[in-house]
């Protein structure tokens, strides 16, 4: 009995309760992580600024000099049916998946999300700050107000009319005649033959922190 | 949520004494342990002596528990801690060449410096060795490019590997380390007749 109240068994005790006790906690996941992060960085989503107009997004699929990942996470119907030239589908379930890609990014690495409205893309925002804190952002309106800026109303196959932005519900409210993906003409416009826009510039390249540490 | 940016906190200043304290600490602990004493590091694969084998696992242990808990109660961002990435087969070998060099020299890179600081001539002649090593490394692995970035594997660790959840690792490596110390006592007390003074 003298044996378990020594200094050792005592502190061997401690661990194992401690880690024991860690095994039934668990780590967080994504989204128990974001809600830790939010006090730090949900006002980027409330001051919008991480949403960027679709003319800036234009630019940066322009820019060779960006290393941009554009994730489309929408789901594969409407995928099917139009999305972005160079963009990758991915389910949110998914996204974990992309931590060491995006860990890889370089200092000109740019992410931006899209879905049909801003509803699934700020999900997935929260999701991927809480997965690497990559330099991610948002299409604004998303792929809705994508068509109303590119779209191109006077091709029959191609034709749609200007879906409105003020109630989004998630969904995809252009109607189209064929399923095109990335066939679509708006897919990726010209950037100089499209009528310009002025929009406030968001993207901001972050500087890559180095971390460091070890033993000897 | 940590970790946090010393520099913007503190300044650089500020930062600089905050490394100094947790490097004075280290130095203390590692000295006070028997870190500085290449006879007491080597006594350790020899079953001699498990005080530094007992010190050190119970460092890491208690470690690896404060970050993974200061994690699960989101007090620490794990993802933002640096992780050394692996290089699977050099890393091995290194470690053959680091552990072969820690039985015979008798001392680490870092425990090499503690014993410096206490004027110890074997630890003196160990660091030169060391710093002649490196920079031979450095004139050297030229040759040796391709195998030294092969098997390349980023930042991997325990439960990736094993596929299990972080908490449940942390648990393993707990019971490792205590089946470790009480094996090493058994030994130990099988070879000498006698165990580590308590």
């Amino acid at each position: 009995m003298k044996a378990l109240f020594k200094p050792q068994v005592l502190g061997a005790g401690f661990l194992l309760a401690a880690a024991g006790a860690l095994a039934l906690y668990g780590q967080p996941d994504l989204e128990q992580k974001w809600e830790f992060m939010a006090p730090e960085y949900a006002s980027r989503l409330e001051y919008r600024e991480v949403y960027i107009d679709p003319a800036e997004l234009l630019h940066l699929m322009n820019d060779d000099y960006i290393e941009l990942l554009i994730y489309d996470v929408r789901d594969e119907r409407d995928w099917n049916i139009f999305h972005l030239v160079d963009s990758e589908r991915i389910d949110l379930a998914d996204l974990p998946s992309q931590r060491k890609r995006l860990e890889g990014l370089s200092e000109m690495g740019v992410v931006v999300v899209v879905s049909n409205d801003e509803i699934l893309a700020t999900r997935a925002w929260k999701q991927l700050m809480a997965l690497a804190k990559p330099n991610v952002y948002i299409l604004e309106g998303g792929i809705n107000h994508w068509l109303n800026v590119y779209g191109i109303v006077d091709d029959e196959h191609q034709g749609h009319d200007t879906a409105s932005l003020a109630r989004p519900d998630g969904t995809l409210r252009h109607p189209f005649k064929l399923a095109l993906g990335a066939r679509h003409a708006a897919a990726r416009p010209d950037e100089h033959r499209v009528p310009q826009r002025r929009y406030t510039a968001k993207v901001k390249l972050l500087k890559k922190v180095v971390k460091a540490g070890g033993c000897g | 949520m940590a970790p946090f940016d010393l520099v913007a906190l503190l300044g650089v200043t500020g930062s600089y004494l905050v490394y100094l304290g947790i490097g004075f600490g280290f130095g203390f602990i590692l000295e006070s342990s028997g870190f500085g004493d290449s006879r007491k590091l080597a006594a350790q694969f020899y079953f001699r002596e498990l005080r530094v084998l007992k010190v050190m696992f119970t460092a890491i242990v208690v470690a690896m528990l404060l970050v993974f808990w200061a994690s699960a109660l989101g007090l620490l961002d794990y993802d933002e801690i640096m992780v050394k990435e692996t290089w699977l087969w050099p890393g091995i070998v290194g470690g053959l060449i680091m552990g072969v060099g820690f039985i015979l020299g008798g001392y680490c890179p870092g425990t090499s410096l503690v014993s410096v600081a206490t004027l110890k001539v074997d630890g003196m002649f160990f660091l030169l060795g060391h710093v002649v090593g490196v920079l031979a490394f450095g004139e050297s692995v030229g040759y040796i490019n391709e195998f030294w970035n092969s098997s390349y594997m980023g930042r991997f660790i325990l439960p990736e590997l094993l596929g299990l959840d972080t908490g449940v690792v942390v648990l393993l490596v707990v019971c490792l380390a205590l089946v470790m110390f009480l094996g090493f006592g058994w030994i130990q007390r099988i070879i000498y007749g006698r165990g580590d003074p308590e």
